[in-house]
């Protein structure tokens, strides 16, 4: 079994979700999974299209900034788009923990007959303290969204399909989303809980539902 | 009937004062990432909703869709 996973790391946000993106990565080696892990430079289109067609990995795990139709790499640079190489991703389960590209090149990935998809359909939207800038494992204030979305990845090494694996994810954040809500809520924890739902709100399954490894 | 209706619907600038509101008070500390827009701390995206900027236009569409889920909790 492997894993392909791109980890950019030019801004705050690439830097965290990278960081987090680590845990999902012992975890899969835990498991005897063979990981590819294209971070800072690596993440690039050159590398991940090669990769993929050299290794056939059942799973993809890309990390980045997105749009609509595209997910995005290291600087930036598009790794995958809609209509120009999102074929590359047939017959995989995907997971992208990027802004919007569960719209279109969801869309796109899951019309492929043998493709899962999970991604999210608007924002994905954290809060962090700037305190830990420089060890976002230990921001307490981003650990419930990272901990939400790496439930996607973990369920399926842990052999979930693709649905049961994205439910997995929603249901932490929906326990987040209630535990700050109810815990004498200060205002950091109101507006992190709404931010909490709209993630989960927005995290959709796409495509072969029932995929698994 | 319609002054009903009329009085549960939050204008824009209602809805813009909600989040200015929810952001003034955040901690100091707290930086928000909105994605491929950037992250931003609480004096930038109070600044970002006072200029009824596109990310201050996203923040409030957020307020709007959190409060309409609590009315579609209690209609169900």
């Amino acid at each position: 079994m492997k894993l392909i996973v791109t980890r950019p790391e030019h801004d705050v946000t690439t830097r965290y979700i990278s960081a987090w993106a680590g845990e999902v990565i012992t975890f899969a080696q835990q498991r005897g999974v063979e990981v590819v892990d294209l971070i800072r430079n690596k993440a690039s289109r050159r590398e991940l299209e090669g990769r993929i067609k050299k290794l056939f990995p059942k799973l993809v795990f890309l990390n980045g900034h997105g749009s609509a139709d595209s997910v995005a790499g290291h600087d930036n640079e598009v790794l995958i788009k809609a209509e120009e190489n999102h074929d590359l991703l047939e017959g995989k389960i995907v997971y992208a923990l990027s802004c919007d590209s569960g719209k279109k090149l969801g869309q796109a990935v899951a019309e492929k007959k043998r493709a899962a998809y999970i991604g999210y359909a608007d924002e994905f939207i954290f809060v962090a303290d700037r305190n830990f800038l420089s060890k976002p494992l230990e921001d307490p204030n981003a650990r419930p969204f990272m901990e939400a979305s790496n439930q996607v990845m973990i369920s399926i090494l842990k052999r979930h399909d693709a649905r049961e694996s994205s439910t997995r994810s929603k249901n932490i954040f929906e326990s987040h989303r209630r535990r700050l809500l109810s815990s004498q809520a200060d205002p950091d924890s109101l507006q992190a809980a709404q931010f909490l739902w709209w993630n989960m709100r927005n995290q959709v399954c796409l495509g072969n539902v029932s995929d698994k490894i | 009937m319609k002054d009903e209706n009329k009085q549960n619907v939050l204008s824009d600038e209602e809805v813009r004062k909600l989040v200015l509101a929810r952001l003034s008070v955040l901690s100091s500390d707290s930086i928000i990432s909105l994605g491929s827009e950037g992250s931003f701390s609480r004096d930038e995206l109070v600044e970002l909703v006072e200029k009824r900027d596109a990310i201050g236009e996203k923040l409030a569409e957020i307020q709007m869709e959190w409060l309409r889920s609590f009315k579609s909790v209690q209609a169900a």
